[in-house]
């Protein structure tokens, strides 16, 4: 096992700058998702570290080994593809034996590492089928046992629950991440799907336009999102932009938003506010609302989305649709057309200097 | 990175190469179709006397015509039949379906050699004789295969939906493929066309055992000079035949991928 | 719907008959009838038209077995489609494998176009023009003798060598068709997966690619070791008198010799060898579908 550096790395393609001096630690044994929108560098990034692309400038180093020049066979990587890349031409027990028969591994000893790492996937008894006769699931499962069989540094995973559909993906997810910390293995996990990288990984890196926009755990990201992108990218936010006071933002018609989460800028500089949907709390009359949330917007209700466990509110204000999202308390329902106050704390705002 | 750009450079290297060994031989035979010397010596003067000449050979222009008409009856004939053909093996299932398909290949994968002489044998027993009537049964038949292949290819991509919504909207069976079917499959159909035009203008085995000294085609007749010995007039003639099948092949890869996507 | 299927496939070739009809008759009077007739005649003593006295006889299989001249140059038509087949293997896969794998995009369709062009063009043409490159004193004997500072004879005319030279010209094309549609078909992840199990190129080659393009080159094998096993012309024009084979040992019977029943004999042995090959290549062919 071993910690992944990345320090200063670009890469071009042409005129398109496909990483820009990105850096980023992933330390020993973590569990990492690289997550933006596609562009965004993120897969690149990832080749990069497996060593299918090497990088322009920067260095990558694994274990503190030096291997930015290091051709990916000698990397001593597993790595799990989108589409899988079971050899088709090989059994299930041979495709995970591939990597430890290339390198000359005894037969026995073979045997006995396949055997294991297909019962860790619960595969024990599918060694001699072919990699056609499986489900999508299953045939997730033998790409991770042959990533995993070589006992890798790093575990490197692209878009791997991309093609199975929702319900296996979450069952995978659970499984992926059992699996995960049974070996205890650096695992960096390419994907797009926020949801998947907030449930899944101890650290998240923003990627966009090839910049990593901000890294940290799942809550500092979603809590203190440093950026209008990482705000709206890695959850839902409703920004609001004006100037800043000193202890938040005043709006164009004069609003004062009080935030106290994130930075703090110098009055009068161009600056946003973020707000989460469920932070809001929403009423017809205010005397219901705590009069402790000190942010206070009144506007009025355009549409309302019934989902089952919640309800979203559309309220128009000031030419700007806010989202609030309610959970179904079975109370107070409010009807389209409505005028209503908007209410929140300065604890749930986060104040970003305009980008 | 480095063994990778290396890599690379020396496949362009070998395609290039291999471009070279397939083309050279064709280039050189047309560059001397334009030098002086009949014995193909160097320097080289240009001239087109060869080509000139080649309009006073009696011989060898009876036998273009015979091999233009032959490709355009044949590839006419392939045509109708194959699309016919094809049609009907899309649309109805039938048991002995699969056996017909496979009965496509041995013409395609039997060596003309046999095919040829076994013409020759059969049409000599039947009464047929050899001669053009000979030659044109012969190319049809070795034709036709591609030309359903082909077709079928290209009615893999036709949704049969189609021709059930032309149905439901009162049209009857001739007005579905005339309007619905065949104008989707027709790149299917020139291609084919262009295909057994070339396999017909280029065919020279089966001809050759079925011609006779005053009804041959041109590639029969460019073997019989050959043998007599080379001369400019054979390159010239040899040129313009390269020239126009390779153009033909080009046209028809226009209307028809040869690549793995369809 | 399984009833319907029935009633449609008991249906189905009455309908279907009028427009297979035309197509499957020419092919029977012009392939497959003309075959049957060549095992026929093989087994007569003389064509029953010429009214010449005829019988049934083994005699013309009694000669090819009796006479060493066929057997031999049946093995060295074998030979030879051997010998072609695994250069056309040397110099069609490597290319094939570029284009597939290395070339992308327009570049990769025109070259591909332009690898595969000269094969839908006249062979015999094509044959014809290497006589001039490989005669003494044509283009190759002279452009050495221009760079090479001493002096030598190319003259590779007339020999076993020219033919080979032809006939893997003719064919290379095909073996860089198959192969490539069937390496272009491998995806790009498997080479990766196979390199980031820590394999070299060399052994991602040798146990992911070549595995994967078998049937490809089972295909184009079979595809040209077949024509060139029955080929005639392209020996006799660039092997002279060396270019004595199994194919203008049939072309004799029928044009120089008049021995047809012979000539049926030895073609359908020539049949017979061409079969077995096929049904020995199908397996591999049939897997890949």
């Amino acid at each position: 096992m071993a910690g992944v550096q990345v320090s200063n790395v670009s890469r071009s393609f042409g005129a398109h700058k496909a990483l820009d001096d990105v850096s980023i630690d992933f330390a020993d044994g973590g569990f990492y998702a690289l997550l933006g929108p596609s562009g965004s560098g993120k897969t690149t990034l990832l080749r990069q570290i497996a060593g299918f692309d090497f990088p322009d400038s920067g260095r990558i180093s694994i274990g503190g080994e030096s291997v930015e020049r290091v051709p990916v066979e000698k990397r001593r990587i597993g790595m799990v593809f989108q589409n899988y890349a079971l050899f088709p031409n090989m059994s299930v027990a041979d495709n995970v034996a591939f990597g430890l028969s290339v390198r000359g591994e005894a037969k026995a000893v073979i045997a006995t590492e396949v055997q294991r790492a297909l019962d860790l996937v619960q595969l024990g008894k599918l060694g001699a089928r072919r990699p056609h006769q499986l489900s999508g699931g299953q045939r997730q499962r033998v790409a991770l046992a042959r990533a995993i069989v070589t006992k890798p540094r790093v575990l490197l995973l692209d878009e791997p629950l991309g093609a199975l559909d929702k319900a296996l993906r979450v069952d995978m997810q659970i499984e992926l991440k059992r699996i995960q910390r049974e070996i205890g293995i650096t695992t960096i996990f390419v994907t797009h799907d926020q949801e998947e990288a907030l449930t899944m990984s101890d650290r998240i890196g923003i990627l966009r336009d090839g910049r990593l926009v901000q890294e940290g755990p799942p809550e500092e990201i979603y809590d203190r999102p440093k950026s209008e992108f990482a705000a709206t990218f890695l959850g839902d936010a409703n920004i609001f932009r004006g100037d800043a006071t000193g202890n938040g933002i005043r709006l164009p018609d004069g609003t004062a938003i009080a935030a106290d989460v994130g930075d703090r800028l110098a009055a009068g500089a161009k600056a946003s506010c973020a707000v989460r949907p469920e932070r809001i709390r929403i009423a017809a009359d205010p005397g219901v609302l705590d009069a402790a949330n000190a942010n206070e917007l009144r506007g009025q209700v355009s549409k309302r989305i019934f989902a089952g466990n919640n309800s979203t509110y559309f309220v128009e204000r000031a030419g700007q649709t806010l989202k609030v999202i309610v959970q179904n308390t079975g109370m107070d329902r409010l009807a389209e057309g409505q005028d209503v106050v908007l209410r929140w704390s300065p604890e749930s705002t986060v104040l970003i200097a305009a980008g | 990175m480095m063994i990778t750009r290396i890599l690379e450079w020396f496949g362009r290297l070998y395609i290039f190469m291999l471009l070279a060994f397939l083309y050279l031989p064709i280039i050189i035979m047309a560059l001397m179709s334009f030098n002086v010397s009949p014995f193909y010596q160097l320097p080289f003067e240009w001239t087109t006397d060869w080509y000139a000449s080649l309009w006073q050979n009696d011989q060898l222009i009876s036998a273009t015509w015979n091999s233009l008409e032959i490709a355009v009856i044949a590839t006419i004939i392939c045509v109708v039949l194959g699309t016919a053909a094809s049609l009907a093996l899309f649309r109805y299932e039938f048991r002995g379906k699969k056996l017909l398909q496979a009965l496509l290949f041995p013409p395609i994968a039997i060596p003309w050699l046999i095919t040829g002489t076994a013409m020759l044998i059969f049409f000599f027993g039947v009464g047929i004789g050899r001669g053009l009537f000979a030659i044109l049964l012969g190319h049809v038949a070795l034709a036709l295969p591609y030309v359903i292949v082909v077709v079928s290819a290209r009615l893999q991509t036709f949704a049969p939906e189609l021709e059930e919504a032309a149905r439901s909207l009162g049209a009857n069976q001739w007005q579905v493929t005339n309007r619905v079917t065949l104008p989707w499959i027709m790149p299917g159909v020139i291609a084919g066309g262009l295909f057994a035009f070339a396999v017909s203008f280029d065919q020279f085995v089966v001809s050759y055992f079925l011609s006779t000294p005053g009804q041959t085609t041109l590639p029969v007749e460019i073997y019989a000079a050959i043998r007599k010995g080379f001369t400019p007039e054979i390159n010239a003639v040899s040129t313009i035949i390269i020239v126009v099948s390779m153009a033909l092949m080009l046209l028809t890869a226009r209307f028809f991928k040869f690549g793995g996507e369809k | 719907m399984a009833a319907q299927g029935a009633i449609a496939s008991h249906n189905g070739l009455r309908k279907a008959l009028p427009w297979l009809a035309p197509a499957y008759l020419w092919l029977t009077v012009a392939i497959f009838l003309p075959l049957s007739a060549m095992v026929f005649f093989s087994f007569m003593t003389d064509l029953p038209l010429s009214g010449k006295p005829w019988a049934f006889t083994l005699g013309n299989y009694a000669a090819f077995f009796s006479q060493s001249l066929y057997l031999t140059l049946l093995l060295a038509s074998l030979r030879l489609g051997l010998e072609v087949t695994l250069w056309c293997i040397i110099i069609g896969y490597p290319a094939a494998y570029v284009l597939a794998k290395v070339l992308k995009g327009r570049s990769r369709e025109a070259i591909f176009l332009l690898v595969i062009l000269p094969f839908w063009s006249n062979g015999l043409v094509r044959i014809f023009s290497w006589a001039m490159v490989l005669r003494e004193g044509g283009i190759l004997d002279t452009a050495l003798n221009a760079v090479l500072p001493f002096k030598i004879n190319i003259d590779l005319m007339y020999s076993y060598p020219a033919v080979i030279i032809g006939l893997v010209h003719s064919y290379v094309p095909y073996m860089v068709l198959t192969c490539y549609l069937t390496l272009q078909a491998i995806d790009d992840s498997l080479i990766e997966a196979g390199r980031s199990l820590g394999a070299s190129r060399l052994q991602v080659l040798k146990r992911v690619i070549i595995p994967l393009s078998m049937p490809g080159l089972v295909a184009g094998a079979a595809l040209i070791f077949v024509p060139v096993v029955g080929s005639f012309m392209e020996p006799r024009i660039l092997g002279g008198r060396t270019g004595t084979f199994y194919g203008t040992v049939i072309e004799d019977q029928f044009v120089a010799v008049f021995n047809w029943p012979l000539g049926a004999a030895l073609s359908f042995i020539l049949l017979a060898v061409v079969l077995v090959i096929l049904a020995v290549a199908s397996p591999v062919l049939k897997r890949a579908n």
